[in-house]
């Protein structure tokens, strides 16, 4: 079985050759290329430069496109600020006060420098891997981009206090989702991985939540392909009956510390659960320890035909021991799993 | 109604979301007796369990700022109150806050400054992107008693060290205490020891326990 065939198994449920899996390695790629992270993060080959040798390194079945949510939220108009072995980061928001929300401009695709960045470095990844892994794109949720074009604070604001200009915000950012999440998948994606760290109980109230829902619902029913909804670094537990209803929806991945059990119990066996070893905390793990971690969540799933072995939250870290890392990979395939 | 009673309703306004509602029924209390006894027997109170709520996952960072503002709010309806000024004329201390330089997530910084500022600290602050030489010139020029510093990112927070470096520099590490706070200490709380900080806190509404505390190791 190829990569792809392995994680089409997982939707279907049917038996693989081993245990899918996925690991995030979107800046972790940056370690194999002679660029700093202002190349990897603006050049489409210098990233896929260093994504390829990632790859082949550890030889996921899921190959994911840039992560880099600021990088989409630049083609708005943020300004961004991109440090050494670091992802890069929104320095200044474009969007100052609530009134400048009716002039905001949708990127225009064809001509944003950011978004051909992450169309072109998608591009190769297809063009080397479609048919053989699965392809991700990570794409900002539309009531999570306005986070990055106002800052987390006015978004927070805007949310409890402004019902009108989350209105107006989210037709934007919602018509920006459906343009650019297509355009992903014309392209070759196998499915879009959307987190929701605005839309989940850490971040957000009930009352909130149901306000955006509706927006989310909107969106992803014009999305043409499967959507993962990602946790986004917070805990979707709360809600995650809600999540799995949406549109389009066919798989979900859990935070760390969230249990499988206690998500199957609320969301049924047949949805795709996805999870749940912490990345950006591997670089702080011994390689035994990274094994042993693995090894409980594939235990834990072993009867699982349904899932598939995901690194949560971020970026697995720049300075994480290539050799830990390639221990959680060997012990996935090495699992005794069918 | 008694003093827990009063906990509860506020919360209960705060949760959904009620922050005007909040703020009045506070003013109402305060007419009764006083904006003191109202901060220290209703409002700081409530804000301690939520603090812990908030740290254990129960509580969303919209109800965290939710909360921060209406005690924002409250609190500048009590500098406005002779009698409130005359009774906490003298402040706990000064604390310089900022976010160290490159780092850009003000919202940690700004709770801080706000639960700070409304539990009686002086508060001066730099807001984002602040060098570490600024931090400490800026401390000398007003007394502080302590530098808090806010960083995101474990690139950024590496800047803090500079921080130390320029107190040692100037002979000034046992007079001013360095408290450092922000998601990256969450994730390597080894980091605090590292880079030389005399402590932290999870959540901003911890912030002024922590000051305290710091203030008693001078």
């Amino acid at each position: 079985m190829n990569g792809l065939e392995r994680i089409m198994s997982a939707v279907t449920g049917t038996d693989a050759d081993f245990q899918p899996f996925t690991l995030l390695l979107s800046l972790y790629g940056s370690n194999y290329t002679k660029n700093n992270s202002l190349g990897y993060y603006t050049n489409p080959k210098v990233w896929f430069e260093g994504q390829k040798a990632a790859i082949e390194a550890f030889d996921p079945d899921i190959v994911i496109s840039p992560f880099s949510f600021p990088v989409e939220a630049s083609a708005f108009g943020s300004e961004l600020v991109i440090l050494e072995h670091y992802a890069p980061n929104i320095k200044k928001p474009i969007i100052k006060n609530l009134s400048q929300i009716a002039q905001l401009t949708l990127p225009n695709i064809e001509k944003a420098e950011a978004l051909q960045f992450l169309l072109q470095s998608n591009a190769l990844l297809v063009q080397q891997y479609k048919g053989s892994k699965a392809i991700a794109s990570p794409i900002h949720s539309p009531a999570d981009i306005p986070a990055l074009l106002m800052g987390i604070e006015m978004w927070i604001d805007t949310l409890l206090f402004n019902p009108i200009e989350v209105e107006l915000m989210m037709k934007k950012t919602v018509e920006h989702f459906v343009h650019f999440g297509n355009e992903l998948l014309a392209n070759g994606t196998t499915f879009l991985v959307v987190p929701v760290n605005f839309t989940n109980p850490m971040m957000i109230t009930e009352k909130i939540f149901n306000q955006l829902l509706p927006h989310l619902e909107h969106a992803f029913s014009q999305i043409k392909g499967p959507i993962v909804v990602h946790n986004g670094g917070c805990k979707i537990m709360s809600f995650i009956d809600r999540f799995a209803k949406l549109p389009n929806v066919i798989a979900l991945v859990l935070e760390p510390t969230e249990s499988f059990d206690q998500a199957r119990n609320l969301i049924g066996n047949n949805i795709v659960l996805m999870g749940n070893l912490d990345g950006p905390n591997l670089a702080n793990l011994s390689t035994e320890k990274a094994i042993k971690t693995t090894l409980d969540i594939l235990d834990n799933r072993k009867h699982d035909k349904h899932f598939i072995f995901a690194t949560s939250n971020a970026d697995i870290p720049y300075d994480t021991n290539k050799e830990t890392i390639q221990a959680v990979a060997t012990t996935i395939r090495n699992f005794n799993k069918y | 109604m008694n003093s827990l009673q009063k906990q509860q309703a506020l919360a209960d306004l705060i949760t959904n979301g009620e922050k005007d509602k909040a703020v009045k029924l506070l003013a109402e209390w305060s007419r009764e007796s006083s904006f003191k006894e109202v901060i220290f027997t209703i409002l700081e109170p409530m804000l301690v369990v939520w603090g812990k709520l908030w740290m254990q996952g129960q509580l969303s960072l919209a109800h965290g700022y939710l909360s921060g503002k209406v005690a924002e709010e409250f609190y500048l309806l009590a500098s406005k109150d002779e009698a409130f000024n005359s009774s906490v004329a003298d402040s706990k201390g000064t604390v310089v806050l900022g976010n160290i330089e490159d780092d850009f997530h003000p919202l940690g910084r700004r709770l801080v400054h706000i639960y700070a500022k409304a539990a009686g600290w002086h508060i001066i602050d730099l807001e984002n992107d602040v060098p570490a030489e600024v931090f400490v010139d800026k401390a000398i020029e007003n007394n502080a008693d302590i530098i808090a510093v806010s960083a995101m990112m474990f690139t950024t927070a590496k800047n803090i060290a500079k921080v130390r470096t320029e107190l040692d520099k100037h002979s000034l590490s046992s007079k001013i205490k360095l408290a450092v706070g922000g998601a990256v200490f969450k994730l390597r709380p080894q980091l605090v020891t590292e880079l030389g900080a005399d402590g932290t806190a999870d959540t901003a509404i911890e912030a002024p326990d922590l000051f305290d505390r710091l203030l008693l190791q001078r």
